[in-house]
């Protein structure tokens, strides 16, 4: 039987997560198999969305053993093998020797280099985890607004010069913070960019300057803001790259509380 | 904010093609308390997901050239392998210790007791302000079922004697909530 399409996608979520079977899924492999690339995707997203499930499991950490077990696995088979026989016993203890000297200068060779990659590793390693923390913090900073129950919610529309657009807003009136998500905006020209705005009344009070990505969206953490105004709307404007104080460009996004 | 390249997760896969250890210590770092907490979900043993993280990982370094940007982020595709692998040991348990209760006690057999409790148990090791724990109830629970658990709907209908049509739509809808929290907490 020949399914909508509709059906097709409701049956892609369910595969990817694993749990089709039976007619259902023989049906959808089959449907795969024909190269329907708008399922392979759906199914390829649902999967990056199906992510969130192990994120939401505390984390735990495994024995710092298993990783040494694990590179030890991987270690590429370059060694001679053990108790291989060498070469006659007339010539061995001067071989030997010069095969013992030898192979200490390669273990201090090794070792030295071990060292220094080490230190490489180290100095790398201090700079990912100071990147870390700072985006550790952020989005910490970030859960933290959304999570609050002070959060109010605007949901701006597109206007005239963005029909497309839309956006979400959480503002913290407590912190006079807020979130914005906001897709279906066009890039702007490098000299221009969105500029957030709070308006109490009429009277417009800059939250900031953003630019959107490639797919025309965005995400911005809006800095508290100073003034105590009772905000009653949000709206986004085009404005110069570095910001202005009053509106002069067009209005692009404007939700109420 | 921007780390150097190399410890870009896509990047780091092209340097672990061609085995490059550190690249591939790197990753192991990122990825391996992820994984390692799946698999102590999923196979509850921790020497068995000792010994699973240690199989997603050798396979890594030995496939690595078969991950493709374009059929998803690393994370999906480490999770995917990861998952794969823990199903089949699930399966093949499930099978064994199926065929073992059915020949003392055919009632037992059928028992949702074993995965009533793992699901409840995991709610307890769930991250607070987690995605999952913003889910409803009936949603989670055949989400985890299917995911942790390895159950197909139709096992998941006959475990909680609900009609199937309506666990598929409790998976459907809690994978929209999921995507509604994946773009609301995307930063």
């Amino acid at each position: 039987m020949a399914a909508e399409h509709g059906e097709w996608l409701d049956r892609g979520e369910i595969y990817a997560l694993g749990a089709l079977d039976g007619r259902d899924l023989n049906e959808f492999e089959a449907h795969l198999a024909s190269g329907c690339t708008i399922c392979e995707a759906y199914v390829r997203d649902t999967r990056e969305t199906l992510t969130l499930l192990p994120k939401s499991l505390n984390p735990a950490a495994p024995s710092p053993v298993l990783k040494g077990r694990i590179l030890q696995q991987i270690e590429p088979a370059t060694a001679a093998p053990a108790g291989e026989k060498k070469s006659s016993s007339s010539i061995w203890n001067w071989w030997g020797l010069g095969i013992g000297a030898f192979a200490t200068a390669v273990v201090a060779f090794v070792l030295t280099s071990n060292l220094n990659r080490t230190k490489t590793e180290l100095e790398k390693i201090k700079v990912q985890l100071a990147a870390a923390q700072t985006e550790s913090a952020q989005k910490e900073e970030q859960l933290q607004l959304l999570a609050s129950p002070d959060v109010r919610l605007v949901e701006l529309k597109g206007l005239e010069a963005a029909p497309a657009a839309q956006a979400k807003f959480f503002w913290n009136p407590a912190t006079r913070r807020g979130f914005l998500l906001a897709k279906g905006l066009p890039k702007t020209s490098t000299d221009k960019a969105y500029e957030l705005w709070g308006i109490a009344g009429n009277e417009p009070v800059p939250a900031g300057v953003f630019s959107v990505d490639e797919q025309g969206q965005a995400k911005f953490p809006m800095p508290a803001l100073a003034q105590e105004k009772n905000f009653d709307k949000f709206a986004v404007t085009i404005e110069p790259a570095s910001g202005v104080p009053k509106p002069t460009g067009p209005m692009v996004l404007l939700g109420s509380l | 904010m921007r780390v150097e390249p190399l410890s870009e997760p896509a990047s780091l896969i092209q340097q672990i093609a061609i085995q490059n250890r550190d690249a591939f210590s790197q990753f192991y770092d990122r990825y391996s308390p992820l994984i390692y907490s799946l698999a102590m979900r999923m196979l509850k043993v921790q020497s068995d997901a000792e010994d699973l993280l240690q199989e997603v990982f050798v396979q890594i370094w030995r496939q690595a050239q078969s991950y493709s940007a374009e059929r998803g982020s690393p994370e999906a595709w480490i999770l995917n392998i990861a998952r794969s692998r823990a199903i089949d040991k699930i399966r093949s348990i499930r099978r064994m210790e199926k065929s073992f209760v059915l020949t003392g006690d055919p009632a037992s057999a059928e028992s949702s007791d074993n995965v009533e409790t793992s699901a409840v148990e995991s709610e307890s090791k769930l991250a607070m302000n987690s995605a999952l724990a913003n889910l409803p109830e009936s949603q989670r629970r055949v989400l985890e079922l299917a995911y942790f658990d390895g159950l197909t709907q139709s096992e998941i209908a006959g475990r909680l004697a609900e009609p199937l049509g309506t666990i598929k739509t409790r998976m459907r809808a809690g994978i929209h909530r999921l995507r509604e929290i994946l773009a609301t907490q995307a930063a």
